[in-house]
């Protein structure tokens, strides 16, 4: 039995394009004043200064210290989402191989 | 609708957390027995995907910015129990190496993206298919994520950083994902027309997946 999937090329060069747009949507995102409805809430309200940083992200805010912000998101997706399709892929194998999940 | 940590009560957090354990437990059991092989590829290419959509912030001209979340996609393309533990894993990857959502609230965080908006959509899907999968599809991703920003806002109106201004978070989180949901059913509906066309083969097949009971 084939691991490889016919349509796993074409579903893996989509990726690299999704991957390739993420730096000019931050670029566009930036350039509007990014806020979602959640920042709303957290200033309506004055929540917004008790928000902490999660301290053992390696690449915090999708960027990657000493990289420029445009190379930092790039990198940040393709590390993403290559880790994403590997945990991802291995969750299925492991959930799949399960003889008898009750 | 990624929530920080520091923004939710600790009770609140731990709460919503056993109770996204417990789902995506039940959730795992139910893909456990039904999962063919062939679907490992198409989950990990579906969370993949996700995963780098999410980076896409949709800049809307007035300040404010959306990115697809896509749980009622995964719920429609790979059915609810394996759409929830895909969605699950993304959200999980984007607190730990990211820092996008906290994690203390990681459980809640998983329980509006992955559970609320995944099943919700599901359900919405699943009611709406018979008058047509396009449209089924597009309410499912706006009402879906609708669903999971009310729970968002219900989880931070229900804590002392928002001073417990339970209408406020309500309304700020269900309006502006009402709007900013337009998005997201119309990326949902798209994407999953051009899928279904291009490969009917890839939808789930099983009864089983799609059931809760």
């Amino acid at each position: 039995m084939s691991a490889y999937p016919d349509w796993l090329p074409r579903a893996l060069a989509v990726l690299v394009v999704l991957t390739l747009l993420a730096p000019v949507f931050g670029w566009a995102a930036g350039a509007v004043g990014y806020a979602e409805p959640l920042e709303n809430a957290a200033e309506a309200t004055g929540a917004t200064d008790s928000a902490e940083a999660v301290d053992i992200a390696l690449l915090p805010d999708y960027s990657v210290a000493g990289l420029g912000s445009a190379t930092g998101t790039f990198v940040s997706a393709v590390v993403g989402t290559a880790l994403t399709l590997v945990v991802a892929v291995g969750i299925g194998r492991l959930l799949g191989s399960e003889p008898n999940a009750e | 609708m990624h929530i920080p940590d520091g923004y939710v009560d600790l009770l609140i957090a731990l709460l919503f957390g056993a109770l996204s354990v417990a789902i995506l437990g039940l959730a795992a059991r139910r893909v456990g027995r039904e999962l063919p092989e062939h679907r490992a590829p198409l989950l990990g290419v579906v969370a993949a995907g996700i995963f780098a959509a999410q980076m896409l912030n949709w800049p809307i001209p007035g300040g404010t910015s959306a990115h697809f979340v896509g749980g009622a996609f995964a719920a429609i393309l790979l059915g609810p129990h394996l759409g929830a533990l895909c969605v699950a894993t993304v959200v999980t990857i984007q607190a730990l190496v990211f820092g996008d959502g906290g994690l203390v609230v990681l459980g809640a965080n998983v329980f509006n993206m992955a559970i609320v908006e995944v099943y919700v959509g599901y359900g919405i899907y699943r009611l709406l298919a018979p008058y047509g999968e396009f449209r089924a599809a597009f309410a499912a991703g706006w009402l879906g994520i609708t669903a999971g920003a009310l729970t968002a806002g219900l989880q931070l109106g229900l804590s002392s950083a928002f001073e417990y201004e339970l209408l406020t978070t309500l309304s700020i989180m269900g309006v502006g994902h009402l709007v900013l949901g337009l998005i997201e059913g119309g990326i949902t509906a798209v994407v999953y027309r051009y899928l279904a066309n291009a490969r009917p083969d890839l939808r789930p097949t099983t009864d089983a997946e799609v059931s809760l009971s």
